[in-house]
This record gives C-alpha cells, sequence and structure tokens, in this order.
C-alpha cells in the first residue's frame, strides 16, 4: 500500500508537469536545453544496473545463496550511492549558478520532482541497507525471504519512477 | 497463494538480456536528446521507450510476467494512465 501511494503521487506529478507545460512550452523548451543530460544518463544507467543487482539478490536469496545475494545487496547499494552523487553534482551547479525553486516554473518542477525523487533513492538505500545488515545476521532464507521481496519490489518503484521522469523533464520537448 | 500467483524462480539468462535492451532503449533516449530531436512524434517515441522500459522491470525483476496478481495491474496502469496524460498534454502543447 506504501508503494501504491508513492506511485500515485509521482503519477500526479508527472501530469500536472505535462499539463502545466502545455501552458509554457517556450519556457519548459528553453530551460530544458540548460540541464545536464549526461549526468541523466549517468544517473539512469546507474539505476537500472542496481535493479538488476537487487533482482540478482533476490534470486540469489530464493536459492538459499545468502552471501551471494549479501553481495548483490552491496553492489545495488553502490550503484546507488552513484546515483546520489552525480544528482547532488547537478545540484551544486545549479545552486552555484543561483537556481532555486523560485527561479521560473519550469525550475520549479524540475527540482521539486527530482528532488522528491532523490529522497525516495535516500529510502530505498536505508531499506536495502537494512535488508543487507539481516541477511548478514542470517534472517533470511530460500523459505522466509518476505522482507528482501519487499525492500526490492520499493527499489524497482524508484527506478520506474526514474525511467519515465529521465525522459519527461530531459528530453521530451 | 493459488499455483497463478506464485512467483515463478527467475531466469537470469533472459533478465540480463533484458537488462541490455535496457541499457540500449536509455542511450537510444539520450541520443535523440543530444541530437536535438524534437516535436510530438520524437517525444511521444521517447516515452514509449519509457514506459516499454517501466513494463520490463515489473515483468523481469518484479518477476510480475506470467502471474495473476494486482501488482502486475498496478504497475502496468501507472504506467499507462500517466502515459496517456502525459501524450494527452503533448498533443495539446504541439
Amino acid at each position: 500500500m506504501f508503494i501504491l501511494a508513492e506511485l500515485l503521487v509521482f503519477a500526479v506529478f508527472f501530469s500536472v508537469y505535462a499539463f502545466t507545460r502545455a501552458s509554457h512550452v517556450e519556457l519548459f523548451n528553453s530551460m530544458q536545453q540548460t540541464l545536464d543530460t549526461n549526468a541523466a544518463l549517468i544517473n539512469t544507467l546507474a539505476l537500472i544496473t542496481s535493479s538488476y543487482f537487487v533482482m540478482r539478490a533476490v534470486a540469489a536469496i530464493r536459492d538459499n545463496r545468502a552471501d551471494h545475494s549479501y553481495r548483490w545487496l552491496l553492489a545495488a547499494m553502490f550503484m546507488g550511492l552513484v546515483f546520489l552523487v552525480v544528482k547532488s553534482g547537478e545540484y551544486s551547479h545549479h545552486f552555484e549558478h543561483g537556481i532555486n525553486l523560485r527561479t521560473n516554473l519550469f525550475y520549479m518542477f524540475y527540482l521539486s520532482l527530482t528532488f522528491f525523487h532523490f529522497m525516495h533513492v535516500i529510502m530505498g538505500m536505508v531499506i536495502l541497507g537494512a535488508v543487507a545488515f539481516k541477511m548478514k545476521q542470517g534472517a533470511y532464507s530460500a523459505e522466509e525471504h518476505t522482507g528482501v521481496e519487499s525492500g526490492a519490489s520499493y527499489w524497482h518503484m524508484v527506478d520506474i519512477v526514474w525511467l519515465v521522469l529521465f525522459p519527461l523533464v530531459y528530453i521530451m520537448h | 497463494m493459488t499455483p497463478d500467483d506464485t512467483p515463478k524462480p527467475y531466469r537470469i539468462r533472459p533478465c540480463t538480456v533484458v537488462y541490455i535492451a535496457l541499457m540500449l532503449l536509455t542511450l537510444a533516449t539520450w541520443l535523440i536528446g543530444k541530437l536535438g530531436y524534437s516535436g510530438l512524434q520524437v517525444s511521444l517515441v521517447v516515452l514509449g521507450f519509457a514506459l516499454f522500459k517501466g513494463f520490463l522491470i515489473g515483468d523481469y525483476y518484479m518477476g510480475l510476467r506470467g502471474i495473476k496478481s494486482i501488482w502486475r495491474w498496478v504497475i502496468v496502469l501507472w504506467l499507462l494512465i500517466p502515459g496517456i496524460l502525459i501524450t494527452v498534454a503533448f498533443s495539446t502543447a504541439a
């Protein structure tokens, strides 16, 4: 239910962005050109890779290989960290140029949407960290690994949201 | 759980193929942006790539492919409804 609520919020956010853009096409198109699509590419590849690693972690624990699952989780968290570092670099660049929520309508949406997602990545990292910790303690097995499946579902949700956010905010114009 | 909604074991090779497909679709999306292609049709193609990638994540990484789970419908509807609304908004703006 928690994931469902999160997905609904992002769906509303994306729709409002798209309809607001329809009334301010020139502003949104010109401001979009100021974004770093290379950083967005790296972040998209990082999240897709982390989702693959999380899938491998779930597959490993279903085979009762907790040590493998633990390592896949750590690898997924590393890719999540790559996302956070690259995204922080983007924010730093914007703030150095005096860009903030009040700069214009586009940046209000861009900063709100991406920061909201950024917070979800942090939350996902905390969840994966907790799952990895419990994995190391021997809490999961092929028979009982509900926590691993739930954590993986949350992380995939974070990934799917970014897969729509990336083209919508950075590419489509 | 009935047999229809029991998660199936992951088949790693198809998931790895899906991973490569996701990377290639992402690179194609980035390239379209880099080359400066724009317009409604280009936007809809890029949006289509994103929605397809979402389906692949749901089906292969979340293991929802071929099972009768409410979560499969949640993912499908979450991708389709915003996808349709974004399409309408971009069509209006064009």
